[in-house]
């Protein structure tokens, strides 16, 4: 409840007067002579118990009386349901568009539904109202009504991810800035379990979330990620079960490698996966399809992963790319240490590099070969030298005083990521050096320049923890078959299924695979608890289904002046008051 | 004091049915009760009072108010002169007033009418007036906690003065414990007669109702006069206000206006309890409030 004229309740103070009259009407009465006493103190005897709760009730009355003189003076808003204007609101409509939108649900597109739920929030805006659409896109599209609605009815099902916990709490911060009286979010999204399972949203008091509740689930079964390797490829499901239970079914999966390269020809292979038994959605079903990978030609190959279609066709397909390469030559000097010499052993083992000297690992000394890895020399005494090899060859990095020890962050290699670095020493480069691929305490750590890559520390357990991490192999894999040829690893993101190269002068150097996130393929509905806990909590979200989602909307500010009332009841308690005291029985 | 309009023609004014404030006014105790007296008798036709006897004695001269039933017609039809029988015991009635005079009978709830003390007595001295003048033995005795004046019943000459001085005598009393005085008043009232008790009666009920009664044993013949002012029947007063009882310490505040129904209820209750008490006794009861007409108030004996 709010008030118009709130400061008229100052005048509450006023209802404590009949107390005080009461009190201060206790003065010493005048003394009369008056011989009947006996038929008085008869009379009053037999009254005592009536006077009293007259008194009482009298005392009620005026009190009661002031008390609603004020507030009706204070002119309080109630919130009423349905009908009438509602107070100027800042509301923000996230429809999620997300990939999941496109199941199709009882014959319905799911998007369908929430298109019309948002058609109709925004269609009960007034010019007073501030809105915002937000689309799975993250972006807060402000503007008229018309320019919305516009845009509504251009949505389509889109590519990206929805995050709704992160959105709400986007949504709420910006309505609570807002100097309007009512703050509302609404949610039109089929509530994944996967889009509210991340953490909570802090929506800020006096805003209110409503989210429409999810329609009906449906099964469905999405392709998960898709990872070649030798001779194989691995393709991994998602998605979800209606019910529990039901026996393990086997799902046909189809792959093609080189569609649309007339010149490499066209590989297709299909096979089974098998979903767990006990209906617990496809989590963990995989299949692995043979191909043949020696009639593949060196270089980048793209494919595409496909399933049956089902009521979800974003996540039926899914592309991805792959290079055949020749293993790389290596050799390393006797300086770079027995921790490298027995990884590239093993790797030698794996037929992931030969002996020779493409690749030359070394330790300080002047890098040699068409391609060189250089750690720093143990020698403190040797770095100067070192330091002239590298400005020779024209590196614009050298090694200069050490650096403190900490933890190697690299964006591109999450092997490296954490390992602790306790002896390094400070990667200096010249004005326009590029090329920093890993860093410790944010200084360059691991940098490449042209066909040389350059270590903060020596590869050894004295200087890093490197060597005896678990991803220590895969990164001298990674360092002599790509990095150092300066290919980038094949990245995934979100957007339509298609393969983007990344190319250098005329070399392709990395590729970027697109796809929906595969929890997209998880349809499950979030419980309502789970929804409202994530969303804002139960004092400020509400999850309703259609009917109920649209009686509420702009109901907390939907108001109407209650000082009409209060006046009505105040002429009845006045009229009571009346009737009880001048009631002499 | 104005004419009164009677059909027509300008009458002398009736002074037993004015207010008795006014009446009061005119003078002492006598004047106004001669006055009241006249008036009172010159509007009825008999006597208000019978005698107990039915033996002839001797004829006197009709006098205006004897009842026409005792006019002897045979002399009237000789000698065409009014006279009527007189009975051997009529002269025998003997009439004592009892008089309250206690403080409560002192009060009056406003300062233009009579206290019940003076109604009381102007009343007393019509009542004896009247009696005398029919030749009946009439007495007084005033009392409160005790008994005050007690002047013999007697039908000579002069004794309506006496009467009048013994009230006049009077001053107003204490406290009221008229069951003691009444007690004692039986031991003087030896032969049967009339008693007439004048009297705002706040005593206890049971004790004056145990001495009247043995009156009525003794075979007199009982009327209580229980006298109200006005303001003693419907209360009033300030908005909040202590009332003491001026005859003992006791005091109680009360909002009269909150209490006035209740208390009206309590009086209406205490007067019928006191007029069944007395039925029940065979005593005549009537209740009597300071403003009624003093004729009026007479004529509720008859």
């Amino acid at each position: 409840m709010s008030f118009i004229h709130p400061l008229a309740l100052l005048g509450l103070a006023a209802a404590a007067i009949p107390a005080l009259l009461h009190l201060l009407q206790r003065r010493i009465p005048p003394e009369l002579d008056f011989p009947p006493v006996r038929y008085l103190s008869a009379a009053e005897r037999e009254s005592a118990r009536r006077l009293k709760l007259r008194h009482l009730l009298l005392l009620i009355l005026r009190t009661a009386l002031i008390v609603v003189i004020v507030l009706a003076a204070a002119r309080p808003l109630v919130r009423v349901r349905g009908g009438g204007a509602h107070e100027p609101t800042a509301v923000v409509i996230i429809l999620d568009n997300s990939p999941s939108s496109g199941a199709v649900v009882d014959g319905r597109l799911v998007l369908d539904r929430l298109r019309v739920a948002a058609h109709s929030s925004i269609g009960r805006t007034t010019s007073a109202d501030r809105m915002w659409l937000m689309l799975s896109d993250g972006v807060l599209r402000g503007g008229p009504r018309e320019a919305l609605l516009a845009t509504v009815d251009s949505t389509r099902t889109g590519w990206q991810r929805l995050d709704l916990v992160q959105a709400v709490q986007r949504a709420a911060r910006l309505v609570e800035a807002q100097p309007l009286p009512g703050r509302e979010v609404h949610v039109l999204s089929d509530l994944q379990n996967t889009a509210v399972a991340t953490g909570k949203a802090d929506v800020p008091r006096g805003v209110q979330v409503l989210a429409l509740s999810p329609g009906r689930a449906v099964a469905n079964r999405g392709i998960a990620t898709v990872r070649m390797t030798e001779g194989a490829a691995v393709i991994e499901l998602s998605g979800s079960a209606v019910s529990a239970g039901g026996a393990a079914q086997p799902v046909p999966v189809t792959i093609r490698i080189g569609g649309g390269r007339r010149d490499r020809g066209e590989v297709a292979a299909r096979g089974l996966a098998t979903t767990p038994a006990g209906g617990g959605g496809m989590s963990g079903a995989a299949v692995t399809v043979s191909l043949p990978a020696q009639s593949l030609a060196p270089g980048w190959w793209v494919g595409e992963a496909a399933l049956e279609p089902d009521e979800l066709r974003a996540d039926d397909r899914r592309p991805f790319a792959w290079r055949v390469a020749p293993p790389a030559r290596v050799t390393a000097t006797a300086g770079a240490g027995p921790f490298v010499a027995a990884a590239l052993g093993v790797l030698q083992e794996g037929r992931r590099i030969v002996e020779g000297r493409d690749v030359v690992i070394s330790a300080g000394e002047a890098p040699g070969g068409a391609r060189a890895i250089v750690q720093p020399p143990s020698d403190p005494a040797l770095v100067g030298q070192a330091n002239r090899a590298l400005a020779a060859r024209g590196v614009p990095w050298h090694w200069g005083p050490a650096g403190t020890p900490g933890p190697i962050a690299a964006l591109e290699l999450a092997v490296l990521n954490g390992v602790q670095v306790v002896r390094r020493y400070r990667l200096e480069g010249e004005q326009g050096a590029d090329g920093v691929l890993a860093t410790v305490n944010g200084e360059p750590w691991l940098v490449r320049s042209g066909g040389v890559v350059l270590l903060g520390s020596r590869l050894d357990t004295a200087w890093t923890a490197l060597p005896a991490a678990p991803g220590f192999v895969p990164f001298v894999d990674a360092l002599v078959n790509r990095i150092v040829a300066g290919e980038a690893e094949v990245a995934s993101a979100e957007g339509a299924p298609r393969v983007e190269f990344r190319t250098r002068g005329t070399d392709t150097i990395g590729a970027t695979v697109y796809g929906p996130d595969q929890r997209e393929s998880d349809l499950t509905p979030a419980a309502t608890s789970l929804a409202i806990a994530a969303l804002g909590g139960k004092d400020r979200t509400e999850v309703l289904d259609a009917e109920h989602f649209a009686a509420e909307r702009f109901s907390g500010t939907r108001r109407a002046d209650a000082s009409g009332i209060l006046l009505v009841l105040a002429l009845l308690l006045a009229a009571v008051e009346l009737g009880v005291a001048t009631r002499t029985r | 004091m104005p004419a009164v309009p009677y059909q027509g023609h300008s009458l002398p004014p009736r002074i037993d049915l004015l207010d008795p404030a006014e009446v009061a006014r005119l003078g002492g105790i006598e004047i106004v009760a001669q006055g009241v007296v006249e008036g009172f008798l010159a509007g009825v036709h008999r006597s208000p009072f019978r005698g107990f006897s039915v033996e002839f004695t001797e004829h006197r001269a009709y006098q205006p108010g004897d009842e026409l039933r005792y006019l002897d017609w045979r002399i009237l039809g000789r000698s065409d002169r009014l006279f009527v029988k007189q009975f051997e015991e009529e002269t025998n009635l003997r009439a004592m007033v009892l008089v309250d005079a206690s403080r409560s009978m002192a009060w009056r709830g406003t300062p233009e009418r009579l206290t019940k003390r003076a109604y009381a007595d102007r009343l007393a001295a019509a009542l004896a007036l009247i009696l005398l003048r029919q030749r009946d033995a009439t007495g007084l005795v005033t009392f409160d906690e005790q008994v005050r004046q007690v002047i013999p019943a007697r039908v000579k000459a002069g004794q309506w003065t006496r009467i009048v001085r013994g009230l006049l005598d009077t001053p107003d009393g204490a406290g009221t414990a008229a069951h003691a005085a009444l007690q004692r008043l039986t031991a003087l009232l030896t032969r049967r007669g009339l008693v007439v008790l004048l009297s705002d009666l706040l005593f206890d009920r049971d004790l004056a109702l145990m001495a009247l009664r043995y009156l009525r044993h003794r075979g007199h013949q009982v009327v209580v006069f229980h006298l109200m002012d006005p303001a003693e029947v419907e209360l009033g007063g300030p908005p909040e206000v202590r009332f003491r009882d001026p005859e003992s310490s006791v005091s109680v505040v009360v909002r009269p206006r909150e209490l006035a129904r209740a208390y009206a209820d309590t009086v209406r209750r205490e007067i019928a309890a006191w007029r069944t008490a007395c039925r029940r006794h065979g005593i005549a009861y009537h209740h009597v409030q300071t403003d009624l007409p003093f004729g009026m108030a007479l004529r509720l004996l008859t």
